[in-house]
């Protein structure tokens, strides 16, 4: 859980600020070379780099190259982490449910 | 039932109904299976009644306590149903409970094999609860995950 705790803060610091968040946007059009991406953005190449390299180290994008072009490309499965939360509570759940059960069904405690 | 929202969960517990029922409105069962070992939980304030209080704390070392659950029941229809929340606390006052504010409501029904237990769990938006707090940008989560429900949903083939 600690660790799960530990990849949310990142997706979620990576996603607080604008520039990262047009990016994923952008992205979730259709995977796009950092080139043309970093034209959309009114920043300096190099720091358009840094928020490529912020996304890419918490798994929100994955970049490829091919050739000469580096394209980014939109990770799907990380993005459904923010929707962890609800899975986090089902498993609450069933712990506690699975307790419980154990209790009603411990013979010493009905003896 | 909100899918995005919302959890079903239900068992057949191989035990009679009036036990789950103890283990659910006896305070020192409650506090047995409540909270997962090696925490260990206390129960401050327990009365099973319609809106009466549900207070819990935990410890790790069996010293200090920590707030845990500070919730109000709802519904109580003996041996068939609890209904408690903690979107507001013992004393009735509205809160705004980490992680998401929710309602459990718990149903017991008589199974060949002892107990249909089914457990529902209403929860609020929690990105509703994120807008109240600084989570350090100022679009805030609900702005966020909305933009992202939006954009990952343009991209799931349908």
């Amino acid at each position: 859980m600690a660790q799960y705790s530990a990849e949310l803060d990142g997706v979620f610091t990576a996603l607080a600020d604008p520039t990262r968040r047009g990016v994923i946007r952008r992205l979730g059009r259709s995977p796009t070379s950092v080139g043309d991406l970093a034209r959309e953005f009114p920043m300096t190449l190099p720091s358009f780099m840094k928020h490529v390299r912020t996304l890419e180290a918490t798994g929100l994008i994955r970049t490829v190259k091919l050739g000469r072009v580096r394209t980014c490309v939109l990770n799907h499965d990380r993005l459904a982490l923010v929707d962890g939360w609800l899975a986090e509570q089902r498993q609450i759940w069933e712990d506690r449910t699975d307790r419980l059960e154990r209790l009603v069904t411990d013979p010493e405690e009905h003896p | 039932m909100n899918p995005d929202l919302d959890l079903v969960l239900q068992r057949v517990i191989r035990a009679p109904r009036t036990a789950v029922w103890n283990a659910w409105t006896d305070p020192s069962r409650f506090a047995k299976w409540w909270i997962p070992a090696p925490m260990t939980c206390r129960v401050d304030r327990f009365e099973v009644r319609p809106g009466g209080p549900l207070v819990t704390r935990m410890s790790e070392d069996g010293t200090t306590f920590v707030p845990h659950l500070d919730a109000a029941f709802l519904v109580v229809d003996d041996l068939e149903r609890i209904v408690f929340t903690n979107a507001i606390d013992s004393e009735w006052r509205p809160t705004n409970p980490a992680p998401v504010a929710m309602t459990a409501e718990i149903t017991l029904g008589d199974h060949p094999d002892g107990t249909d237990y089914r457990v529902v769990v209403r929860h609020g938006d929690p990105a509703a609860r994120a807008r109240h707090e600084e989570l350090g940008f100022l679009e805030g989560w609900g702005t966020v995950t909305g933009q992202l429900a939006a954009l990952t949903e343009s991209q799931v083939p349908r």
